[in-house]
């Protein structure tokens, strides 16, 4: 609107600019966007974010590396173990610590349960936003199955910093891996029942296919990852491309599809959900026996009972305890693949037992300006069906 | 592509602008100076063996407790998508002044992280599109992420505490 020369208001362009947010169910995540807006279609939309900005990376420059763990999870509380896992990684590269077979098994079954439970809420929350009651509600029963075995094995139910630099804080338990071999038994025909609600449904279609659509060479450029850079044609996949924690050692595929709208995001993340499971299931087949955390004292607390004998467990023991780990010179980025895409800490020691700098490369973040340039939220003509 | 057939083949094609390279724990690593970023970054995208097409992160350092010269530094991460290789390239900045060129001519998804490098670090990014705060409130005094930038509790303003102190804590170097 712009006032006239005789002081009435004039509608000067057909396009109405609405504010949107900063709280607002559909955000999932606070952040503003200004829309515009002409009737029901959105012709561009810019975000705004900061409003969760908690100051981790600051934060972490004043903690020893084993606080700063704890603090990994709260960075993306649908996965906490990958965010563990690339902290982890990346100060074990540093150190040069060998990390145990058995302990990468773990952390692997760790980060893909994780995965499946992060893609649950992903599309029973996406399902909810877009009119699908039930599948929120199925997605959330087996959710709740994964953070029961989270609970299991670390004691918590979502933030579960069980991933330790140096291997894995407890040993697997008998229940949690029954509870996991119940889990891969009765997942598929859960995948299967997702799919039979949703994949042809024509709602479902009609307010998915063709929306949102980012080209391979777009994708790219705005530094998309994970499930948003495959449903644009990309076959990238960190696990793959620099494998860690032992992932060459399992089969599974990588999902690619040519789309690039929300249609082909959603088969993208189904379909990784069943890839997730068969990893799993090989790794619980092919769990090796042994330690579950590096034997190297200087990393890892020595064992309970060998307090009681050994001079040198309680000096180690002592020396962890109040010290922390001590991090030789250097700098190092090591990348995972997480349910959202790339994530990677950048880490700066200066020899000390407190990280120098600490930068996450946070997959949601680097995906937000895709909206606003692209504002591929309604880059195609669309407006509700009735 | 290994680490070292990156930097031999970087080092090679341009052999004026790289001023030291790398390669810890493996990765190419390769220093450069502001005005050359453009055209190093140039090169890693366009020659069809390296091909670069992927910028991960851009992220900065500062090395004022390690007194180092010059003080800051910007981080840019690549990888190839094909080829499955990637590179760091690190490029010191001056404290007076600290500047340095945008790459998001190169790589569109450089935008954010390099509006957080001047929310964050105070670097002037030249050829930026828009250089203002990108995550700190658009008034905010200071760039949080400099060594400098004390580690602030907030004021509390109720208390049953008579002698609680409400000012700052201003935060020491932490306790090694």
């Amino acid at each position: 609107m712009s006032v006239t020369e005789q002081g009435l208001l004039e509608r000067d362009k057909d396009t109405m600019t609405l504010n949107m947010g900063p709280q607002h169910p559909s955000t999932h995540g606070v952040f503003r966007v200004i829309l515009e807006m002409d009737g029901e279609i959105v012709k561009t939309a810019e975000p705004e974010i900061g409003y969760l900005h908690t100051g981790i990376e600051k934060n972490c420059e004043n903690k020893r590396y084993i606080h700063v763990i704890p603090m990994t999870d709260r960075l993306d509380y649908l996965n906490p173990p990958g965010n563990n896992l690339a902290f982890c990684l990346t100060t074990e590269k540093l150190l040069g610590v060998e990390i145990p077979e058995r302990a990468q098994s773990l952390r692997v079954i760790m980060c893909e349960l994780a995965r499946i439970a992060s893609h649950l809420v992903w599309l029973g929350t996406h399902a909810l936003d877009i009119g699908a009651m039930t599948v929120f509600l199925y997605c959330w029963r087996e959710r709740e199955m994964v953070l029961d075995l989270n609970e299991e094995v670390s004691g918590v139910r979502m933030m579960t910093s069980y991933i330790r630099v140096g291997g894995v804080a407890k040993d697997a338990t008998r229940p949690w891996l029954d509870g996991i071999r119940d889990f891969i038994d009765y997942f598929p025909a859960k995948v299967d029942e997702y799919e039979l609600l949703l994949t042809n449904n024509p709602i479902w279609i009609d307010r998915t296919q063709g929306i949102g659509v980012l080209s391979r060479e777009e994708a790219i450029d705005w530094s998309l990852s994970g499930p948003a850079l495959r449903a644009s044609g990309v076959n990238w996949d960190i696990r793959k491309s620099h494998p860690y924690s032992g992932y060459e050692k399992y089969s599974f595929d990588v999902p690619v599809y040519q789309g690039g709208d929300i249609y082909d995001r959603y088969r993208v993340r189904i379909e990784e959900m069943r890839q997730s499971r068969e990893i799993v299931k090989q790794a619980i087949e092919k769990l090796p026996a042994g330690d579950y955390k590096t034997p190297d004292n200087k990393v890892s607390l020595p064992p309970r009972e060998t307090l009681d004998t050994s001079m040198e467990a309680l000096i180690h023991h002592f020396k962890l305890v109040s010290e922390g780990i001590s991090v030789p010179k250097g700098e190092a980025y090591v990348p995972i693949e997480g349910p959202r895409g790339e994530v990677g800490f950048y880490i700066v020691s200066d020899g000390t037992n407190i990280p120098y700098r600490v930068k996450l490369r946070a997959p949601s973040f680097m995906a937000i300006p895709g909206i606003w340039e692209l504002t591929y939220l309604a880059s195609q003509e669309y407006s509700c069906p009735t | 592509m290994t680490g070292e057939e990156i930097i031999e083949k970087v080092k090679a094609g341009l052999p004026d602008a790289i001023q030291d390279t790398a390669l810890p724990q493996g990765d190419a690593v390769i220093f450069v100076a502001p005005d050359c970023l453009q055209k190093v970054a140039a090169f890693l995208k366009d020659d069809p063996s390296l091909n670069f097409d992927y910028l991960s992160d851009v992220t900065g350092v500062d090395y004022l407790l390690e007194e180092r010269e010059p003080r800051f530094e910007a981080v840019y991460l690549l990888y190839s998508i094909d080829h499955s290789h990637s590179i760091r390239i690190r490029v010191g900045i001056e404290e007076e002044n600290p500047s340095v060129p945008t790459v998001s001519e190169l790589w569109k998804g450089a935008l954010y992280p390099e509006q957080e490098l001047f929310d964050m670090f105070g670097f002037h990014i030249e050829g930026h599109p828009k250089m203002e705060r990108l995550i700190m409130p658009k008034d905010w005094v200071g760039h949080p992420l400099r060594k400098d930038y004390p580690l602030t509790t907030e004021a509390v303003t109720f208390s049953y505490n008579r002698d609680f102190k409400s000012e700052l804590v201003k935060s020491k170097p932490p306790t090694r």
